[in-house]
């Protein structure tokens, strides 16, 4: 490891209209080491990296690659200074074969090359033997396996020879010996004097990998140190936890003989080539509340998407003893399984009574009126923002639009998948409260997707954990507190 | 390209042109006119092939770039008296002028909007030319003095020749370097950028070699009907010709743009008998293919069997 | 004098560009389809009337009536025939869908354009006023059935309007224009917005085809200039944005029609054009553009 920082990172920021995504990044990488960035989803980690390849924009701050300052220059000026990404998701070209996609990466920017020489052929070669895609070289990324897409992609970083790598969640959808693999060869960048930064929300899948690590929340770094040093810090795990563990009441008035609302058995969804569920196995009890915990990328929405009839799937999914197989997605919503969405899917320039009254058009008028009381009562902060656009509420007032408008329908199963995202935390007791309240004075059965595990064990009858698209665990929340609140980062 | 798919072309295409180099043996002067307007609108296709198979851009209006190289030929021609060489020198250059005026704004627009710019270009041509009718001969059109030949068979070789010429260079550029990086700024911009490509030269580069290649062709056009009018090289009809022929012939091949526009401009003349019907069969034929085929005639005779 | 000449004339000219424009993208806001054949469906709906007030002796009302009901069975048919397959389709990738359903909706288009000539030839057709007679504004003698044409064409939009910002089902028309998946999530089936939307185009090209033809006569030559003049109102007025396209309407309608009367004739689409031009490229999504 040389002295002088290849990359220097001063004051980095970035503004989406009035959304800070990143307020006063600086950090520094060298030649030689290992970087892990990591923050629980909406940290701003994805948006620090597509600044430093140019892929967006800073607001302000400074990127020095070797003194010279790179920031807000188009992405490839900065890819030929010497600064490459690998993305969370494979971008092959389709239609050319895995040699054809490595040699792209080894042509220079010229308008005068028609031929290229024999050299560039047998670099791609060399290359693609490196990554282990020698057998493939002459196959379209369509019928490569997904870890092999991955291989394609880290062939394409090799060919650019940069001093700089990003690598965006470099683990994501392989298995556990495909990962031993692609850490060897991330670690080889390094050994080859390489500065290489690996951005990703789980510190433990990148803690064997990196020097160092930095963590972020809400765009900015919150702390340093090796990857021990920040799996215990303090802030770190408030951020990803949601804070301290309360001991849990008893709260549960469901017993074990309530009938079964949802059941899922053996269920598998591909996405592409990445296998993004496998064999999801649970059931939700009429009345029950059953949190789903896992950290981003661990498949909660895919399988809330699922459910909902909007992502094809082996295996069976009953409700009330029906198989939703071949139901569309709006029967399945009418049925009475209504999910209310991570992205919320508000109609931004209707207004919130608008919004309500779509998610209400299949009850007739007193009852719609009656239910909207209900909400009005359980939110009272939509009452007095009815004819607002949707789009102008506060982040926690549109979630609470979105859960109200998903209430509306007046399910017998609510979806609700990370409620808490980017919310402060004021918002989440008020949110807290009202799901609270949700319980006591209906009987509706909730399945609760979410990371923030303070918010979600108070709520929850049982919880699963699931993690890279298996369910790894599943209990009672006061086990879950007692055996996964250490190891769960 | 699929080293199976590529030798299948080359034979297809090896054999399209041994074939048409007979076809004036058989076929009278009348036939061969048809094929002959039919081998320039061939390139026209390619052209437009190029910039939308392989750069990813819809270019509406083809028939600016066309329209731009024939009447600056057609007028130099008329009005100057300049040699056929030379008229062809600076239709090709004007062309390539206009390809560069229009490519560089219009590049940085999204999606529909570059289209529009690309329709709205035509629209300008058109009246212009309608306007400024003493140079031009307004909607009537102008003739020009010379002409290429005025022997039906000699006139088929020259477009012949230009044909085969035309696609072995758009051929050659597609297979080469720059037709890969052009191909990955189609399919993403995004990628091609990180990668360290300048998405936007290497499109107005891809802008600039259809803008001459139709320049020239609109043109070569001219020299060989003797005439020059909106109707035939300007109106956006002659636009959508080009777009239908390209797809329906199959994009991304090149030849297959080649093949489209033959097939479109020969079927056409055959229905004649038929009337005003003629062109609903051909359009109907062109839909359903469009609908059923949507790899085009090449491109299905192309990938049949390889299931990829 | 001259001045209020061009008002009136202006207005229904804009009335009924408006009508066929507001048709337009309404298509494009909530099914994401740019209809290269929409001035066909508005010829059909022309001739169609006009045969049926004739030869069919059902005169001017009944004849209209069934101008409209055409034009609506032709959106259908335009539909599920052409857009529907190519947004199906496995093998167009998504990037490429537009420029298929662009090509496919053009040559549809051509078509019917094509079919129309050859049953009813290509010679202009009038509908016969609805009113006759001629109405006197402050010294400026106007035909009456203008003022009607006029009228109607408001109807129409407010009754449109009434319909997508008063009523359940229209409110769900304006959500799928924005979130078609939300939609989705509360239980609404896509496939029903689709039906609705396309039969609300085709009643509304429909009424603008019938009323062209008694305004001004339509003959199927007219079919793609009818596009084009509403494919350039819609991006003037940005894609997808209702009241971008009224207000563009008027602004091209009085822009064509001073031209005629101040300058001349034949430059009718001129400053038009030069306004689409500064238009794309200062602003490329229109005056309220969204998409």
């Amino acid at each position: 490891m040389s002295s002088r920082p290849v990359l220097e990172v001063r004051d980095l920021r970035k503004r989406f209209g009035g959304l800070v995504a990143v307020n006063g990044m600086s950090f520094d990488l060298h030649a030689g080491e290992i970087l892990g960035l990591i923050g629980p989803n909406g940290s701003g980690k994805s948006t620090v990296m597509k600044l430093i390849m140019g892929v967006e924009r800073p607001s302000g701050g400074t990127i020095r690659l070797n003194g010279e300052d790179l920031a807000g220059l188009p992405p490839h000026r900065i890819a030929r200074a010497g600064i490459t990404i690998m993305f969370q998701h494979s971008r092959p070209l389709h239609r050319q074969t895995v040699l054809e996609n490595i040699k792209l990466a080894l042509l220079p920017d010229s308008l005068l090359r028609l031929a290229t020489g024999p050299e560039v052929d047998r670099n791609a070669r060399s290359i693609a033997k490196r990554v282990g895609l020698g057998h493939a070289i002459d196959r379209r990324p369509g019928t490569l396996p997904f870890a092999d897409l991955r291989r394609m992609e880290l062939a394409k970083v090799i060919a650019r020879d940069p001093k700089v790598v990003l690598i965006d969640e470099p683990f994501a959808g392989l298995t556990l010996t495909e990962i031993a693999a692609f850490s060897e060869l991330i670690r080889a960048l390094g050994d080859e004097g390489r500065a290489v930064l690996l951005v990703d929300h789980s510190v433990r899948s990148i803690a064997a990998l990196a020097d160092r690590v930095l963590a972020m929340y809400l765009g900015e770094p919150i702390a340093r140190g090796n990857a021990e040093e920040v799996m215990s810090n303090e802030t770190v795990r408030r951020v990803y936890l949601g804070g301290e563990l309360q001991p849990i009441g008893q709260n549960s008035r469901v017993t074990a003989d309530a009938p079964s609302l949802l059941q899922i058995e053996q269920v598998r969804v591909l996405y592409g080539k990445a296998q993004a569920l496998d064999k999801i196995g649970l059931f939700v009890r009429q009345g029950e509340c059953v949190s789903i915990v896992g950290l981003n990328g661990a498949g909660k929405t895919t399988l809330f998407n699922t459910v909902s009839g909007l992502v094809p799937y082996s295996g069976t999914i009953r409700f009330r003893d029906d198989d939703l197989r071949n139901k569309s997605a709006g029967e399945i919503a009418r049925a009475g399984v209504v999910q209310c969405p991570e992205s919320r899917e508000l109609f931004g320039t209707m207004s919130v009574r608008e919004n309500l009254d779509l998610g209400g058009h299949l009850l007739p008028a007193n009852a719609r009126a009656r239910q909207l009381e209900m909400l009005f009562g359980l939110f009272p902060i939509l009452a007095s923002r009815q004819s607002q656009a949707a789009r102008t509420l506060s982040g926690g007032e549109q979630q609470m639009l979105a859960i109200a408008r998903a209430l509306m329908m007046n399910p017998a199963l609510l979806i609700l998948d990370e409620p808490t995202l980017g919310l402060a935390p004021v918002v989440i007791e008020q949110l807290s409260k009202a799901l609270g309240e949700l319980r006591k004075t209906t009987p509706i059965t909730l399945l609760l997707g979410e990371q923030n595990v303070t918010f979600a064990l108070p709520h929850a009858d049982r919880v699963y954990v699931l993690d890279h698209g298996r369910l790894t665990w599943e209990g009672g929340p006061a086990k879950f507190a007692e055996e996964m609140g250490q190891g769960y980062l | 390209m699929h080293s199976l798919v590529r030798s299948r072309l080359f034979w297809i295409s090896i054999g399209a042109a041994v074939v048409a180099s007979l076809l004036p043996l058989w076929l009278s002067a009348y036939l061969l006119s048809v094929l002959t307007g039919a081998y320039y609108f061939g390139v026209f296709a390619m052209s437009w092939d190029l910039l939308f198979g392989f750069a990813g851009e819809v270019n509406f209006g083809p028939t600016f770039l066309i329209g731009l190289g024939a009447y600056s030929a057609a007028i130099l021609n008329n009005q100057y008296h300049l040699p056929i060489p030379l008229c062809l020198v600076a239709a090709a250059c004007t062309a390539l002028f206009g390809g560069v005026l229009l490519a560089v704004p219009a590049l940085r627009l999204r999606g529909p909007y570059f289209g529009l710019v690309t329709l709205v270009a035509v629209l300008l041509l058109q009246n212009a030319i309608v306007i400024f009718a003493k140079f031009t001969g307004g909607e009537i059109g102008m003739t020009v003095f010379d002409v290429l030949s005025i022997d039906a068979t000699t006139n088929y070789y020259y477009a012949l020749g230009f044909l085969v010429v035309s696609a072995v260079l758009l051929t050659r550029i597609a297979n080469s370097a720059i037709g890969l990086i052009l191909q990955a700024s189609g399919q993403d911009p995004v990628e091609a950028a990180v990668l360290g490509f300048n998405v936007t030269k290497h499109k107005v580069a891809a802008f600039c070699i259809s803008a001459l290649l139709s320049g020239l062709a609109g043109a070569m056009l001219i020299f060989y009907m003797g005439a020059a009018s909106v109707d035939t090289v300007i109106d956006i009809s002659i636009g959508v010709q080009i777009i239908i022929a390209a797809i329906l012939g199959g994009r991304r091949t090149i030849v297959g743009a080649a093949i489209g526009a033959v097939f479109l401009i020969v079927a056409t003349e055959f229905l004649r008998p038929l009337g005003q019907l003629n062109t609903f069969v051909v359009s109907a034929v062109a839909l359903a293919v469009i609908l059923l085929l949507p790899d085009g005639i090449l491109g299905f005779a192309l990938r049949a069997g390889t299931r990829e | 004098m001259q001045g209020l000449q061009i008002l009136i004339d202006g207005f229904t000219i804009s009335s009924l560009y408006a009508l066929g424009a507001i048709g337009f993208t309404l298509i494009f806001g909530v099914s994401g389809v740019l209809n290269l054949s929409h001035g066909a469906i508005m010829v059909v709906a022309a001739l169609v009337g006009w045969y049926a007030a004739g030869d069919l002796g059902l005169g001017t009302y009944f004849g209209s009536v069934a101008g409209v009901a055409s034009a609506v069975a032709l959106a259908y048919l335009t539909y599920f025939i052409v857009v529907r397959p190519i947004q199906r389709s496995r093998t167009i990738s998504k990037e490429e869908t537009e420029i298929f359903v662009l090509t496919g909706t053009l040559l549809w288009g051509i078509m019917i354009q094509v079919g129309m000539a050859y049953l009813f030839s290509d010679n202009p057709v009038t509908m016969r006023p609805l009113i006759a007679g001629v109405t006197d504004i402050l010294g400026v003698r106007t035909p009456s059935n203008e003022m009607l044409i006029a009228l109607v064409c408001w109807l129409a939009i407010a009754l449109l309007w009434l319909f997508v910002n008063r009523t359940g089902a229209g409110k769900a028309l304006l959500a799928a224009s924005i979130n078609p998946r939300g939609l989705t999530l509360l239980g609404y089936e896509l496939s029903h917005i689709y039906w609705l939307v396309w039969g609300i185009y085709g009643v509304l090209a429909g009424i603008a085809g019938v009323l062209l033809a008694s305004f001004l006569g339509v003959s199927t030559g007219n079919a793609g200039q009818l596009t084009a003049s509403a494919f350039s109102i819609v991006v003037l007025g940005g894609l997808g944005s209702v009241s971008g396209s009224l207000i563009a309407a008027y602004v091209v309608g009085y822009l064509e029609t001073a031209t005629a009367y101040l300058i001349a004739p034949t430059l009718r689409p001129i400053p038009a054009l030069i306004l689409l031009v500064m238009v794309v490229y200062a602003r490329p999504q229109g005056l309220l553009g969204r998409r």
